[in-house]
């Protein structure tokens, strides 16, 4: 079964998986919309490599919803010429989640950046370190704990401290 | 022989913006690479949580300077996706009028910037020379060279000026004399192509998994241009050829963008003739005031407890004259989007850089990296 | 007086005390000093340093002019702004027509154009790049995002305003300046040249 039309692959998402995976409603600009559990993700993933023709890893995100990290995948299919959208929810606190690196390279450095950006580790990355701030730096800016303020604003902060 | 790294960058010729190579070099070889970028992140994300819907496109100008309204338009598409609004079909054609003369301009100052760093001075003046003739359209139009905050939610800000298609043919005409000349003096000098053929190959198979896209892409000789596979905006009914090339090298990405320029072209002569036919309206009735108005800063409390408006979630994607580019906006009630999420397409092609520079040698970087076409705004966001 | 000289005058005082009325005025150490031809790099440097300052004040206006007329702008792209640099040395504006003309090397330049954002990642970089330019340098600070950190001032990771980090002699107000404000600027900074100094 390499060739899967949209409509036989997610039942067969489903089938395969049973309850570790959930779809979601779908909007009409990806194919479709799954939810995975995160400690499935990875065969999840292969599944799709290998039968989904999903060869294209486009973007790995991650969404702080303040009660949880939501942490999204998108991934193309030459065959299927859309995007099918897997999301993952992971804990605020310390949160983890498997690399896919191992399937798709080009997830590298979305994964650094997501790590970055707003502290989820992924076990398993090879090199997970940040990319845009640099090393050293304390905070995970999209987090929304994390405030912008004029710089002024900070500057009496600290002459007040 | 020993090995050692060397750092290329911030600052050095070869980088085109700021970033950082750090190459393991066995004498003149290379042996591995480590790619080091941040140095212009400008925390645009972050940013766009504290703007209003049509605000943030005065950000997405600056995320990347050479094709500013293709990063617009990707915002908007996904923002109307999110907020559940359609532009008028006047709007979608002046905005693709705007896709394609930026993917030109962006191809020609990519030419003079390229083909000078491998030696040949006449292409710079070229290419800057041409560049400007476009960048004069813009001007008349939105009022700006670079950044011109032109989209809005719902359509675009107004319409072309009375005489401008006239304006527009001129400029297309004397880009047909001009294109062939651009290869005439790439082709024949035996510098150019000394240095580029075979140089910097990065296979389709491997394309495919590092998630490289563009230009990189479709001269190894994968078949992918989101404008005709995923089809957005009007490009369905516009009838151009996607620029495929089968040689995996620097040579290849250079005659790729310049069929691209070719094509564009021809898009923008279509759609000059449907703009000459079809007068009508190019901003939507009913948007939303929410997504102009001013209003101050939100704070953590707001993001949580205003969620009154209706909620969405907005994807979309785009073949940008760098490559495949992303925006993912999610709108959770309020007059700000709650988290928005752009995709760059050089920040995956420099991230598989090892991928194409290791067992090259190191006079070849400039050839290679220039091939690639990095804009580090966009990278570094 | 240099520094030979001072302690040569702390043994003085030790022998005068010593010396009795047979013994010359002269302080034995100035003696020696004398004998052993101490003196001759003393006027030395004292006659090169007139000869220089005359050669300066003779000199100094041409290389002033000179200078004022052939800035060497460092080449190199911060972001956006940098774009409309280059512009300016295209075929339209062609910025090397008034002696500017761009150098790869810091070592070589004289002018630092600060044309786009800096962040705080960057910040110790732009620092050793000043550092590495030759004495008399200029700065200018092109664009809002060097001179006030422009539509990302608020962000965390930007310098709001380059003056926070080098002395800056020109602002440049645009988002960004179009090429001929660039240009406008640097002949500001060598109508400010020549007003400080010559
Ligand atoms: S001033 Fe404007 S154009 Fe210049 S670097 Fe800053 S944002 Fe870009």
């Amino acid at each position: 079964m390499t060739d899967l039309t949209l409509a036989a692959l997610l039942p067969a998402l489903e089938s395969r998986f049973g309850p570790d995976v959930k779809v979601l409603p779908s909007r009409k600009e990806v194919l479709g919309v799954v939810q995975v559990k995160v400690d499935r993700l990875v065969e999840v993933a292969r599944f799709l490599h290998d039968q989904g023709t999903f060869t294209h890893c486009a973007l790995v995100s991650g969404v702080d919803w303040i009660e949880h990290i939501e942490v999204l995948y998108h991934l193309w299919s030459d065959a299927l010429k859309g995007y099918l959208e897997i999301t993952v929810e992971t804990a605020p606190e310390d949160p983890h989640v498997p690399s896919v690196t191992s399937i798709w390279r080009g997830a590298n450095w979305h994964e650094r950046e997501t790590w970055d950006m707003l502290g989820v580790r992924f076990d398993g990355h090879p090199d997970l370190r940040r990319v845009l701030m640099p090393e050293g730096y304390r905070f995970h800016p999209l987090r929304k704990s994390f405030e912008l303020h004029e710089p002024e604003e900070l500057e009496v902060k600290a002459r007040h401290v | 022989m020993s090995e050692m790294w060397i750092n290329m960058g911030p600052q050095h010729p070869m980088t085109h913006g700021l970033w950082n190579l750090r190459v393991k070099v066995d004498g003149e070889l290379i042996v591995d690479v480590d790619p080091e970028i941040g140095y212009l992140h400008r925390g645009i994300e972050k940013i766009c949580e504290y703007r209003r819907y049509n605000e943030v496109v005065t950000l997405m100008d600056r995320t990347c300077y050479v094709a500013g309204i293709a990063w617009e338009q990707l915002y908007i598409m996904a923002a109307e996706e999110a907020l559940n609004i359609s532009p008028p079909p006047r709007a979608e054609y002046v905005r693709v009028l705007s896709q394609e003369l930026q993917r030109l301009s962006s191809h020609v100052m990519w030419y003079a910037a390229y083909v000078q760093d491998i030696g040949l001075m006449t292409p710079f003046l070229y290419g800057m020379r041409d560049r400007d003739l476009i960048l004069d359209l813009f001007q008349s139009y939105t009022g700006a060279r670079m950044t011109y905050e032109f989209m809005r939610v719902g359509g675009v800000r107004n319409d072309v000026p009375v005489g401008f298609t006239d304006r527009c043919r001129k400029v297309m005409d004397w880009f047909d004399q001009r294109l062939p000349e651009y290869e005439k003096v790439c082709d024949n000098s035996t510098i150019f192509l000394e240095r580029t053929k075979g140089i910097g190959v990065l296979k389709a198979a491997d394309c495919v998994n590092d998630g490289v896209t563009g230009p990189m892409l479709r001269a190894a000789g994968v078949d992918r241009d989101l404008r005709r596979d995923r089809p957005y905006s009007v490009y369905p009914e516009l009838d151009f050829d996607v620029a495929v090339y089968d040689a995996p090298d620097c040579y290849g990405r250079y005659r790729v963008r310049m069929e691209e320029m070719k094509q564009s072209v021809r898009i923008v002569r279509q759609v000059l003739d449907w703009l000459d036919r079809n007068p009508g309206p190019v901003l939507a009735e009913k948007v939303p005031r929410f997504v102009g108005t001013p209003s101050p800063p939100p704070g953590k409390e707001i993001y949580v407890e205003r969620r009154g408006y209706p909620k969405g979630r907005g994807f979309s994607a785009m073949e940008e004259p760098h490559g495949e580019a992303m925006a993912y906006i999610i709108n959770e009630g309020a007059e700000h989007p709650y988290r928005a999420k752009l995709r760059s397409p050089v920040f995956v092609n420099i991230a598989a850089s090892k991928d194409y520079l290791v067992g090259y040698r190191v006079s070849d970087i400039p050839a290679i990296m220039g091939s690639v076409d990095i804009c580090v705004g966009e990278s570094d966001r | 007086m240099n520094a030979t000289n001072t302690s040569g005058t702390a043994r003085i005082i030790t022998h005068v005390k010593e010396t009795d009325p047979m013994e010359p005025e002269v302080p034995f150490a100035e003696v020696e000093a004398v004998q052993s031809k101490e003196y001759i790099p003393v006027i030395k440097e004292t006659l090169t340093g007139m000869i220089q300052r005359g050669l300066d004040a003779a000199t100094k206006p041409v290389f002033n002019w000179a200078g004022r007329n052939s800035l060497f702008p460092l080449h190199w792209g911060l972001a956006c702004c940098a774009i409309e640099f280059a512009a300016g040395f295209g075929a339209r504006w062609d910025g090397e027509r008034f002696g500017v003309v761009p150098r790869s090397s810091p070592r070589q330049c004289d002018l630092l154009i600060v044309n786009g954002t800096v962040t705080w990642k960057l910040s110790h970089k732009l620092i050793t790049l000043w550092e590495q330019m030759p004495e008399p340098k200029w700065a200018i600070a092109m664009g809002n995002c060097a001179t006030g950190g422009g539509p990302f001032r608020t962000a965390y990771s930007v310098v709001p305003g380059v003056n926070k980090l080098i002395p800056v002699d020109v602002y440049i107000a645009g988002c960004p300046p179009r090429p001929e404000a660039m240009l406008d600027g640097i002949l500001r900074l060598e109508r400010l040249i020549r007003e400080r100094r010559a």
